[in-house]
């Protein structure tokens, strides 16, 4: 018996600020796209369980959002539950229904993810977000996710000689690959026209080296994926993506606790060869304050599944999690598309850039297709099955950004300063 | 009150008006708007709609206990700093844990020791912007600073200094505020040496750009706050 699993659809309700519709309205919109793509799909009859992705409860002032999402897709009684890890949490639902299918217990499982960040004021959405950190520790200082992710960045770049300007290339990369994306936040508030490094240096600054066109943006949306078994999925479409592989990793919830770690001293050797004199050798030298130790271990892991070594060579593209730009940068490193501290040779080469060897977030991603966290990673993963499935051209209305040919992509996810990440690996049939 | 001690040793008792102020923030509407906007899932498909949003506030107070780290924060009010050190493997963890992480302690529970008030930079960024409680003293440096013999890093407020001068490596003094309250902003660090300019990590050009950055976020403080703006870097 073979228990491979496909995806068989997906959709998306596109990301804004504000998007004034009720957050249930979301998700049908994007469960109706996907209906509306594949007829195949007898609905809801042939849905097994669902899934739920959605981080805050603080943003919407309302816990168990998923049961008033669930009846209102008409989904009763069917098991459903939800799933919440900071930023991995879509990620993580989709990890979470693969593996429901791979257990047996039910052949077909509905991903919907969604978040409604408009209702609070920026300062308050970083505040409520902030609660995702260490709130006797690093929040009262003044801490929230730019200024955590910012002293991450300021390590890296203190190691390994980074630029303001390699980050501003990747956000100018983002934001223009988002000006062709119609579910974009970017292209709905600031139009088609492509930007330059310049206009990222004229942008407010939040937390140096991070400014305004390098941030994640705080947006409204929604996002569904169906996944069924190799056994059922024929039903639904003759091109199923298959998902080759999982991965998951965690590291600590306070990024200062990195230094010395214990359980990570010694688990990446080549990269502690690679620290550079420049400062004095903590105890674990990977990752420490610098790098994401997460995202290597689940990249790892899923690798290994997807029978991956050279993954620049065996993906054909890749969607990540990049709230701030350092993030994509070092992530290069973490999931081995290049040696630790050789993040920003990439960047410099256009590695990474449309019509480069690895073309990471051609949807534009957190910082400019927008990002309401439940739904990011699932937006980007119905993206790679629609690249994968040649579909993109027909749902963009142009052919500027879509792939011909691709055979596998790798989505990444993470929640916290990388306390948790996720990685799947997507394969055409 | 929801929270019962079996004995009261010693109290900061905060003021009971917090109560009230948390109760009126109580999820009913406080104001309303009929607003035109967009409705549809894709933005070549978009139609007008009006929508009804009502304001409507939320406010509470936690009465938070610090567990088994409480001598730390407690030590904070005395003005001592205290780290965790495991009576197995000799490390010290500052912010504590009362129990060891170390995979061969096996949990094993440390004792408190008294930390030097000197450390040195990790890390650090300039914060420009920031969550609701902290906006007036914006713009303000934040750094995790490794307090000597530490093997953790402190989130904590770096004062005194041009936010160009910092680097990671710079040793720095730890001080207690006038009067602490008990949590980690109650300790502050200022530079314990005179910065060396060829450690900097910013080139003049992004000086420039930052003391015009640091410009524009002091005047949108004060803009905001008037005299209860209380900028952390002086230019």
């Amino acid at each position: 018996m073979s228990n491979r699993v496909a995806v068989v659809g997906g959709g998306i309700s596109r990301f804004d600020n504000p998007r004034y519709e009720l957050h249930e309205e979301l998700c049908a919109e994007a469960v109706k796209e996907m209906l509306a793509d594949n007829p195949n799909i007898d609905y809801p009859k042939d849905i097994d369980a669902v899934i739920y992705s959605y981080f805050s409860d603080h943003l919407a002032g309302q816990l168990c959002f998923h049961w008033i999402i669930h009846d209102y897709l008409g989904l009763l009684p069917k098991p459903a539950y939800r799933v919440e890890s900071g930023g991995a949490t879509p990620v993580d639902a989709l990890i979470n229904a693969y593996m429901y299918i791979k257990s047996g217990i039910f052949k077909n499982v509905l991903v919907v993810g969604w978040e409604k960040m408009s209702e609070l004021d920026t300062p308050k959405v970083n505040e409520f977000i902030a609660a995702a950190s260490d709130t006797d520790w690093d929040f009262p200082v003044g801490g929230y996710y730019t200024g955590y992710y910012a002293v991450l960045e300021t390590r890296h770049m203190h190691l390994y000689g980074e630029t303001e300007e390699d980050l501003a290339k990747i956000a100018v990369k983002n934001h223009n690959n988002a000006t062709f994306n119609p579910y974009a936040q970017w292209r709905s508030q600031h139009g088609t026209a492509f930007i330059t490094v310049d206009d990222v240096f004229k942008s407010r600054l939040i937390s140096w080296p991070y400014r305004a066109y390098n941030c994640a943006m705080i947006s409204d949306g929604a996002a569904c994926m169906l996944l069924a078994s190799e056994e059922t999925a024929k039903k639904f479409t003759d091109s199923p993506v298959w998902i080759t592989g999982i991965g998951l990793g965690t590291d600590t919830m306070r990024p200062g606790d990195r230094v010395d770690n214990p359980m990570y001293k010694g688990l990446y050797p080549e990269d502690e060869t690679v620290y550079p004199g420049v400062s004095t050798k903590t105890a674990a030298p990977y990752p420490e304050m610098a790098n994401f130790g997460s995202i290597r271990t689940s990249g790892d892991m899923a690798y290994k599944m997807a029978g991956i070594d050279n993954p620049v060579k065996q993906l054909d593209f890749a969607e990540l999690f990049n709230p701030y730009d350092g993030v994509e940068l070092t992530e290069y490193e973490d999931l081995r598309f290049c040696k630790r501290g050789e993040g920003k040779t990439l960047v410099r080469e256009g590695v990474t850039e449309w019509g480069g060897e690895l073309p990471c977030q051609i949807s534009g991603a957190h910082t400019a297709a927008g990002h309401p966290v439940g739904a990011t990673s699932i937006a980007q993963a119905t993206q790679i099955y629609w690249q994968l499935t040649e579909q993109t051209a027909n749902k963009w209305k142009t052919t500027a950004r879509a792939l011909s040919g691709a055979q596998r992509a790798l989505l990444q996810g993470h929640g916290g300063t990388g306390c948790q990440s996720g990685v799947i690996i997507f394969e055409r049939g | 009150m929801t929270y019962r001690p079996k004995k009261i040793v010693e109290a900061w008792e905060y003021n009971k008006q917090w109560d009230e102020w948390a109760r009126q923030g109580n999820w009913s509407p406080v104001g309303w708007r009929w607003v035109e906007g967009p409705k549809g899932y894709r933005l070549d498909q978009l139609s007008t709609a009006n929508y009804l949003v009502i304001q409507r506030p939320h406010a509470s107070v936690y009465h938070h206990s610090y567990g088994m780290t409480s001598r730390f924060f407690k030590g904070l009010i005395e003005k001592k700093l205290y780290g965790a050190k495991c009576p197995k493997c000799g490390a010290i963890y500052c912010p504590p844990r009362a129990h060891c992480w170390n995979p061969e302690c096996r949990l094993q529970e440390t004792e408190w020791v008294e930390l030097p008030l000197r450390g040195e930079v990790h890390t650090f960024s300039v914060m420009a912007f920031s969550a609701t409680p902290f906006l007036k003293t914006l713009p303000f440096i934040i750094a995790y600073v490794r307090v000597e013999g530490c093997c953790t890093t402190v989130p904590t407020r770096l004062m005194k200094i041009n936010p160009w001068d910092v680097y990671p490596g710079l040793k720095v003094n730890i001080n207690f505020v006038e009067h602490p309250k008990g949590d980690i902003m109650d300790i502050y660090c200022t530079p314990a040496e005179t910065p060396d300019p060829s450690k900097r990590m910013m080139t003049q050009e992004q000086i420039e750009r930052l003391k015009n950055d640091m410009q524009k976020v002091k005047e949108w403080v004060v803009r905001k706050f008037g005299s209860e703006a209380k900028p952390s870097i002086e230019i």
